[in-house]
């Protein structure tokens, strides 16, 4: 932009010295623009270039199944007879988005999945943040070691995790339980009692690693002659950490936040594997996400599921466009 | 409507947290026959499977003993692999293979289009088969799969847990729950029950006689609460309220597999293809236990509970009768030594015969039983008496996931067993509703 005004307000210089790119064919300032603004295009387009493949990534792999979707939604599938013959399609309308509006189960398991997220996500954006301030105010090296650590759960698949840590449960062949008999404590993980602290573990171990390095970062990125400045006015590291970091830190938090509370809300796979563990507390359709699967490759419904991830999909997008907006107003 | 960079940044954000969330459900389409190429020469088919052990030198065999028919054995990673791969040949209509190990139960086979009726292919042979594996291949009376035989269940006891506690082995479910409530006063399950496996409440009903779904006429007869389905809830139910038995999952397998070890659990259903894993799975207590008959509901009617998912040919295939004549050659005894297992030097138990007793020898494992030939008596007359079929309506994927929460909450007390039953029934009514599939549910 800045270069533009620049040009625009000196028509008669080239970028490169006295000469238009064609030559010094310009006899007066008004021709000699058009060529300039040919090269400002194929500038232009040159950059725009490099963001085409994300462009047909997004295109083939987000736009096209999102058409999809909402093709999918507004039709059924129905058999008839024995329902051995063919299934037929039928053009509904929004009669799915209707029946998703209505369908308890589905809002139960919204209201689940919230309840677990404005617990869960605080306290592993409060674990992260605390994290990044301790490697921020060690040594380098001591830091680099601990930030490889710190990181390794996240690196392990979700599935993974969820197997690992129910070994850990278990109040059989696990060793968490014989920890807290020695405190005279009897804790079932499985129990349905339990379930959500167990799994709000899980998904805290698996995060903390990734929002703490991110924070890390931005830590790194702030300027240390303010703390020298802090240190000189008799400022204490709490202090520091507290009124200078922490404000630094607002753009990170925001976005780990809310890549935090999009995650939580489609959380799946470890309900779905302590559904074997808890069957008479994390039903079948548990929260949105495993409702969805449900409903797609269990019952055979791809119509209605497509509806259901639309209804889901529009949530999720409302809670991360208010988070948005009020971090934003409180920024402001 | 004008756009500021933040209401553009927040759109952004809810259409890309939108997007996530939607490319992940979008799809669908119907599957239709596809076209099997013709050759001349030999018939050459491919057969989907996921034996790793044995699948691929059993198909050798095959192809040296004759030469009408050459089998390409696709040995696919598993079983949900195969689900996979079979779905988007079928999609892509190409690629049709012409056997597929059963994945699913027959009917929702039949039900999505993908097997074809083989009834006049396989007909010429059905009597080399038993009755069990005859039904088990069927759907409204006719052949959609391989005659395919059922695992029949025994039971298998810790007999020093039972001679400890002076307790008779039941041969009679109700045997069985007194025995619970004498093993309960000595701090011992009777048996286990995990909460996310209906299987125990299916197996008693199939023994019972229940039939939880039946064809009549154009329409589908559902009964989730017959006399049969109730009297095994109402066992199920005794054993539940008088705290008889435990609830480890299958999920944590070293934790069952060290209580099923313990001594604290007296006996467990079975079938031949567990005893492997008990035997390597149980140091403590192997040689101690004992093949006994399972227990039935009455004493003078004698069934066996066992299901089987029938490998089937997908619609599509032009050559049943190759198919058939490989599935009948499995069957001979040398197709059955075909299937030797190269490490443990054994063979599979072949289920589907009329007389399986010449192999069950070889599937019992050496130091697990206190008495290896009553175990293989046990494990053949188990066989014998097989019901076989159990048939599991059009939408089995549907309300099997039900049956699973009502189980849970029934296993864990929450509520009785029978009006699970009733919920799962009101669920299955539901479906066929929304699926357009014509039945009647009893009330």
């Amino acid at each position: 932009m800045t270069a533009m005004t620049e040009t625009a307000a000196k028509p008669g210089r080239s970028p490169r010295g006295s000469k238009t790119p064609r030559g010094n064919s310009g006899a007066t300032d008004g021709p000699a623009l058009r060529p300039r603004a040919g090269w400002r295009v194929k500038q232009d387009l040159k950059g725009a270039s490099l963001s085409l493949p994300f462009l047909i990534g997004f295109g083939v792999f987000t736009l096209v199944p999102i058409a999809m979707a909402l093709k999918e939604s507004v039709f059924a599938t129905k058999t008839s007879g024995l329902g051995f013959g063919k299934a037929t399609s039928t053009f509904v309308g929004f009669e799915n988005f209707a029946e998703a509006l209505a369908d308890t189960s589905f809002w139960a398991g919204m209201l689940r999945v919230f309840i677990y997220a404005i617990v869960v996500v605080p306290l592993g954006q409060l674990l992260s943040l605390a994290m990044a301030l301790v490697l921020d105010g060690v040594r380098r090296r001591v830091a680099a070691r601990f930030r490889i650590v710190l990181l390794l759960p996240y690196m392990v698949p979700g599935l993974v995790a969820t197997m690992i840590w129910i070994y850990l449960y278990s109040p059989v062949v696990g060793p968490l339980g014989d920890f807290f008999q020695l405190f005279g404590l009897d804790v079932n993980f499985f129990s349905g009692n339990t379930v959500w602290s167990s799994i709000g573990n899980l998904a805290i171990w698996g995060g903390i690693g990734f929002n703490m390095l991110i924070m890390y970062g931005s830590l790194q990125s702030i300027p240390h002659e303010i703390f020298e400045a802090a240190r000189i006015d008799g400022a204490s590291e709490l202090r520091i950490a507290l009124d200078i970091k922490v404000p630094f830190l607002r753009g990170s938090l925001v976005l780990t936040s809310l890549l935090a509370i999009i995650g939580t809300l489609q959380i799946f796979s470890e309900p779905l594997l302590f559904r074997a563990v808890t069957p008479e507390t994390i039903t079948k359709d548990f929260t949105p996400a495993m409702m969805i699967f449900n409903q797609a490759f269990q019952v055979g419904n791809v119509n209605y599921a497509t509806a259901l991830s639309i209804v889901l999909g529009v949530v999720v997008g409302i809670v991360s466009a208010i988070i948005y907006r009020f971090t934003n107003r409180i920024e402001s | 409507m004008k756009f500021t960079n933040r209401r553009r940044l927040t759109l952004s954000a809810a259409v890309l947290a939108s997007a996530a969330m939607l490319s992940a459900c979008a799809g669908g389409g119907s599957v239709a026959p596809a076209a099997q190429e013709t050759k001349s020469g030999p018939v050459t088919i491919d057969v989907w499977g996921w034996n790793a052990e044995t699948g691929k030198q059993i198909v050798d065999a095959f192809n040296a003993a004759q030469s009408d028919v050459k089998v390409n054995y696709v040995l696919q990673a598993s079983n949900t692999a195969t689900q996979t791969n079979f779905r988007n040949a079928m999609e892509a209509k190409s690629d049709v293979p012409c056997l597929v190990q059963g994945f699913a139960p027959l009917t929702t086979m039949v039900v999505n289009g993908w097997a074809q009726d083989i009834t006049d292919a396989v007909k010429p042979t059905e009597d080399t088969y038993n009755d069990g594996a005859k039904a088990a291949a069927k759907v409204n009376d006719r052949y959609y799969g391989l005659p395919s035989g059922a695992d029949g269940q025994f039971m298998i006891i810790n007999k020093d847990t039972y001679d400890k506690f002076g307790v008779k082995v039941p041969t009679t479910w109700q045997e069985f729950v007194e025995a619970g409530k004498t093993f309960k006063a000595h701090g011992v399950d009777v048996t286990n029950l995990a909460g996310e496996d209906p299987s125990t409440l299916m197996n008693l009903a199939q023994q019972g006689g229940a039939e939880w779904f039946a064809i009549d006429g154009d329409k589908w007869k559902v009964n989730f609460t017959d006399k049969a389905t109730l009297a095994a809830a109402d066992i199920i139910q005794q054993l539940i309220d008088n705290d008889l038995v435990s609830n480890q999952t299958y999920k944590d397998r070293p934790a069952l597999y060290a209580y099923f070890d313990s001594g604290k659990m007296a006996s467990t259903t079975t079938q031949w293809w567990s005893l492997t894993g008990y035997k390597t799975n149980f140091p403590a207590t192997s040689g101690h236990w004992e093949a006994v008959e399972i227990p039935q509901f009455s004493a003078d009617k004698k069934a066996t509970p066992g299901r089987s998912t029938p490998s089937f040919v997908p619609v599509g295939c032009e050559n049943p009768e190759a198919v058939v004549k490989y599935a009948d050659w499995l069957a001979t005894p040398e197709g059955i030594q075909a299937g030797k297992n190269p490490k443990t030097g054994s063979v599979g138990l072949p289920s589907s015969l009329k007389d399986p007793s010449p192999y069950v020898k070889d599937i019992v494992p050496k130091g697990f039983f206190v008495d290896d030939t009553k175990a293989a008596e046990v494990m053949v007359e188990a066989q014998t008496a097989t019901v076989g079929k159990f048939e599991l309506g059009p939408n089995y994927d549907a309300w099997f996931p039900e049956l699973q929460d009502q189980w849970g909450k029934a296993v864990a007390g929450q509520i009785k067993l029978s009006e699970a039953l009733k919920n799962v029934q009101k669920f299955v009514a539901s479906d066929l509703e929304k699926k357009g599939i014509s039945f009647t549910a009893a009330s």
